[in-house]
This record gives C-alpha cells, sequence and structure tokens, in this order.
C-alpha cells in the first residue's frame, strides 16, 4: 500500500518503539565492572572468613574456607557426599516436576471451571494456611523413613505454589484474548494450547521459579526428621558430631543445587517468553 | 456452551441483500447493587453487504455493546439479532472482530497474528503463507513480520490488529473505536488506509466511533445514538464520492451537508442549543 505508511511506522519503531535486547553477552565496560566487584566482595569475605577462623573465632564454630574445601573434595572421593547428593536430587527430581505439574494442572482446571472452584478455593486456601512443613512427620509417618516420604513433602510445597500462581493467571487472563481467538474459530484444546497456556505462562513460570528453593526446603526439612541418607541427614549428623566444615559443605551442595534448577528454569523461561519486553531497572535519579 | 448455535428461521422472510438485521433489541445490564441499567433501547437496524456504516454517539451510549451483541459475546435482554438470515446465539464466527485496543496476541509475532484466523480455514501451506504476506504488505508492516507486539508502536499494533481481522476474510468486520487512542496523524494515516482496503475488498464494516468527523468521513451511513437508554436517533446517509481523500474530507461535496446535519442532532443533544 502507500509508501507514506510504511516511512511512517519506520520512523515511529526507530523513535518510540520498545526493543527488546538480544540475547546473549555482551562484555561492555560496565559488565566487566559489576563482575570484578563481585568477585572482590565474595573473595573479600572469604579471606576475611580465613583469617578469622582460629584467631578471633573457634573454628568449630565457623570452620574456615580451607577446611570447607578439602572436606568438600574429600566428601566426593570417598563417595559418601554424592551418595548423600544423589539421594537429595532422586527426591527432587521425583518430587518437584510431580508437584509442579499437578499445581498448574489443578490451577488451570480451577480457573476454567467456576463450579470447581467454588468447591475447593476455600478448603485449597485453609490447607494452604497450615504450615506445610509442619505435615512432614506425617509423610514420615505415612511413607516411611526412606526417600518416599521426602518425595511426598517436596510434592506439596511444589504443589501448592505452582497452583497459586497459575490459578491466579487464569484469573487475570483477558477475557478479549478468549472471545477474540474463539471468534476466529479456534476452540477446545487448541484454545488451550494456543491462547490460555500462554497467556499464563509468566505466572506459571513464576510458580516454578518460586518454588525451586522450597521444593529443596522440602526435601532437607524431611531428611532432619526422619532419614538415613540425604543431604539433610548428612548436615545434621555432622552438627551433631560438630563437624562444622562437613555442614557447610552440606550447604554448598543444597546451594548449587539450587542454582542449577534455577539457572535452567531461567534458560526456558527466556526462551518460552521471548516476547516479554525486558524490564530494566527502575531508574529513580537521573 | 453452545459455540455457534445458530439457528435458522425461514419464516421471516429473508432479504438476501441485508448481512445483518437488528430487531428491536434492549439490553439490560445489572449493577453490582442489584439495579439494572439499560444500556440499549428498542434497537433495529439493517446492514447490507458491502455497506460501511459507522455507529457514532457519546460515551456511554451503548455503541459498542450493539457491536458485543451482534459479535454474539452476550445475548440481547429482548428482540434478536439475525446475521445471513440466521440469528445470532452464542458467538457469530462469521464476523470479524477489532476491539478497541489493539489485543494483538504479546505471544506471537506480527505474522503469527495475522495468520491467526486462518488456522480454522486449513489452507495449504503456499496460500496460508501467500495470504498473510498481502495482508502484511497491505499494512505497510513488511520487515516487521518477526517482531513481538510488545516492540510495535500504537499505530503499528493497531494496523496489525485490523489485519488479524481482515486476513480470514469474514464477510462482516466489526470495529470498536479502533482509531480512539491513536494521536491525530496516524489516525488520518490509518483511516485512509483502511478505506483503500476497503474500497478493494467491500467487506461490510460496522464502525464504533465517537469521533464526529471519522464517523462523516468514512461511512455510507451514520447511525446516531443518544445516550442512556441508547436509542437509535437518526440515520444519516452520506452523499459523498468514492474514493474520498480523507486528508482534505473537509472539501469533498457533500462532507458539509452530512457534516452539518450530524452536529445539529449533537447540538440539540448536548443542549448547547441553536446559534
Amino acid at each position: 500500500m502507500s509508501k507514506q505508511a510504511s516511512h511512517e511506522s519506520q520512523g515511529v519503531v526507530s523513535g518510540e518503539g520498545k526493543e527488546i535486547p538480544r540475547s546473549g553477552v555482551r562484555f561492555s565496560q560496565r559488565t566487566v565492572g559489576v563482575t570484578l566487584l563481585r568477585a572482590g566482595i565474595i573473595g573479600g569475605f572469604l579471606l576475611f572468613w580465613q583469617i578469622a577462623s582460629g584467631r578471633w573465632i573457634e573454628p568449630f564454630l565457623i570452620s574456615s574456607p580451607s577446611r570447607i574445601f578439602s572436606s568438600l573434595v574429600a566428601g566426593f572421593q570417598t563417595g559418601d557426599l554424592l551418595l548423600h547428593t544423589w539421594v537429595t536430587f532422586q527426591e527432587i527430581a521425583i518430587g518437584f516436576p510431580l508437584g509442579a505439574l499437578v499445581g498448574i494442572g489443578v490451577g488451570y482446571w480451577f480457573g476454567r471451571s467456576r463450579f470447581l472452584a467454588e468447591i475447593f478455593e476455600p478448603i485449597i486456601i485453609a490447607l494452604n494456611g497450615i504450615p506445610r512443613t509442619a505435615l512432614a512427620p506425617l509423610f514420615i509417618v505415612w511413607l516411611g523413613i526412606g526417600i518416599w516420604s521426602k518425595v511426598g513433602v517436596v510434592f506439596l510445597l511444589t504443589f501448592f505454589l505452582n497452583f497459586f500462581n497459575t490459578y491466579t493467571g487464569m484469573r487475570q487472563m483477558d477475557q478479549e484474548f478468549i472471545d477474540l481467538a474463539r471468534l476466529m474459530g479456534v476452540r477446545g484444546w487448541k484454545l488451550s494450547f494456543k491462547v490460555i497456556f500462554p497467556a499464563i505462562s509468566p505466572y506459571v513460570f513464576t510458580g516454578i521459579r518460586t518454588s525451586i528453593p522450597f521444593s529443596v526446603i522440602g526435601a532437607i526439612v524431611g531428611e532432619f526428621i526422619a532419614a538415613t541418607e540425604g543431604i539433610g541427614f548428612f548436615i545434621r549428623l555432622s552438627a551433631g558430631i560438630f563437624r562444622t566444615a562437613d555442614v557447610f559443605v552440606g550447604i554448598i551442595v543444597l546451594m548449587f543445587m539450587v542454582i542449577l534448577m534455577d539457572r535452567i528454569a531461567d534458560l526456558v523461561e527466556k526462551r518460552v517468553l521471548r516476547w516479554q519486553v525486558q524490564t530494566e531497572h527502575v531508574q529513580i535519579q537521573g | 456452551m453452545a459455540e455457534t448455535a445458530v439457528q435458522s428461521r425461514t419464516e421471516n422472510q429473508p432479504d438476501e441483500n441485508l448481512v445483518i438485521r437488528v430487531e428491536n433489541i434492549s439490553k439490560l445490564f445489572r449493577t453490582p447493587d442489584e439495579q439494572a441499567i439499560r444500556a440499549l433501547q428498542d434497537i433495529s437496524l439493517n446492514v447490507a453487504y458491502g455497506e460501511f456504516v459507522t455507529v457514532v454517539g457519546p460515551s456511554g451510549c451503548g455503541k459498542s455493546t450493539l457491536l458485543k451483541l451482534i459479535a454474539g459475546f452476550s445475548a440481547p435482554s429482548s428482540g434478536r439479532i439475525m446475521y445471513q438470515n440466521e440469528e445470532v446465539r452464542g458467538l457469530n464466527t462469521k464476523v470479524g472482530y477489532v476491539p478497541q485496543e489493539s489485543k494483538l496476541f504479546p505471544w506471537l509475532t506480527v505474522e503469527e497474528n495475522v495468520g491467526f484466523g486462518l488456522d480454522s480455514k486449513r489452507y495449504p501451506r503456499q496460500k496460508r503463507q501467500d495470504q498473510v504476506r498481502y495482508f502484511i504488505n497491505l499494512a505497510g508492516l513488511s520487515g516487521f513480520e518477526k517482531y513481538y507486539p510488545a516492540q510495535l508502536s500504537g499505530g503499528m499494533s493497531k494496523r496489525a490488529s485490523i489485519m488479524r481481522a481482515l486476513a480470514y476474510e469474514p464477510p462482516v468486520i466489526l470495529m470498536d473505536e479502533p482509531f480512539g487512542p491513536l494521536d491525530a496523524q496516524t489516525r488520518m494515516v490509518l483511516q485512509d488506509e483502511l478505506l483503500k482496503i476497503w474500497e478493494q475488498k467491500r467487506q461490510t464494516i460496522v464502525f464504533v466511533t465517537h469521533d464526529l468527523v471519522e464517523a462523516v468521513a468514512l461511512a455510507d451511513r451514520v447511525v446516531v445514538m443518544t445516550h442512556r437508554p441508547g436509542k437509535i436517533k437518526d440515520v444519516i446517509k452520506v452523499p459523498m464520492n468514492r474514493p474520498r481523500n480523507i486528508f482534505e474530507i473537509h472539501r469533498q461535496e457533500g462532507f458539509d451537508e452530512a457534516y452539518g446535519r450530524l452536529w445539529n442532532i449533537f447540538r440539540h443533544e448536548l443542549k448547547i442549543g441553536a446559534r
């Protein structure tokens, strides 16, 4: 059509169109500076810790970075730590996806059916009011001291967060998107996959990401209560015999587990939600 | 819920020229405090194939509601709406709808948005591609096929939104103040484009607006609605030739006559009185 039109649109884009930054790392001076500063802060903290330990503070209280490191290496060499890590990993690897999937599914169905929501919503809110870790001992009674009781606790923690986020997404959804899609002849499962799931996907991802640390908490709490293996068991055991370095080793393993899961979720999220405008840090002073 | 339960009624002699017949409809809304608000009262309106009808009225007069009833988003409280001689019950999937805000699906690219309505048509891949490309070109959006709505300006989103409704070629397109939030220049450019496309395609358009100039400039007939309860006050034929030049619409023969009549009605409505 008119040249004028395409010209105008070009102008608008360079003028006020919002740009979605391309993915990929750009090493500006700023990023280098930020990274260096961050490394400096962490390094300084570790150095201070190392110096303080044994000089100003009893080593059995805070151990020291060098001791923790050698315990970590030793733990993996004997295979002991590997076993505990594997057990905890299994509990999360089963409980987390299951909890997330069921949570998302139930949230979706409640969002679709007002009838279901009316019946179950107060019940779920009441259940959510219970401090969920308080239910962990019950799971031990029901499912024994093996991994399945921990899978249960992980499931429970993951389920609620995913359920609530997905359900919120369903309730916040723009009716006009549904109406428009249906007007254009899209219905049934196609409507779900082409419109509903994409529309709620930001909420679903919020649920998944907030539930990641909680799933690890679930596994550890379960292992604290009754277990013969797992990082939680390892931490409790080490603390009991004042092997503080091993306690920190356990904490480090958990930290890396959370970071790993979060990075994976982040990658998937960036891929699925690439249509969203990346929000920049709010600027308060000019 | 019934998707498009359109029931045929043959006892009312069908008129082959009319695509929409709004027969005596009223629409009541219930307010949160259980009071009924009459949004539309005794509306009757016929729209012929290929006609460009604008509906103009003050905000809150129920003109958007009328459009939503024709689309079948909700049902009238009384009366009925006939579409191609069948009563509209449930969603009317034979119309296209352009909402007030662009409402492009933010998770789809421009290309995918424009092609959205084609999926249920089961076109062969090549035909589908051509169709999408054709309408993207028509909107001057070539080069932006892979952009997401968040990356577009207001005018571009608007264009894409209109193309999404045009691309699957429904016989009737309902537009609900599509150019409302745009600046004056962009608005004029888009009005011009819309007219050019319509002159080629001659799809039926029912276009709701609160802008009197826009109403006259685009339409074959202007339906004038008044405030709550929404009633049709008058229907004005616009005696201007086509193609029209939107940019100098004031100079075109027939504009003053139609605009004058329209303004007379609204002057009365606004109680400014004759000068």
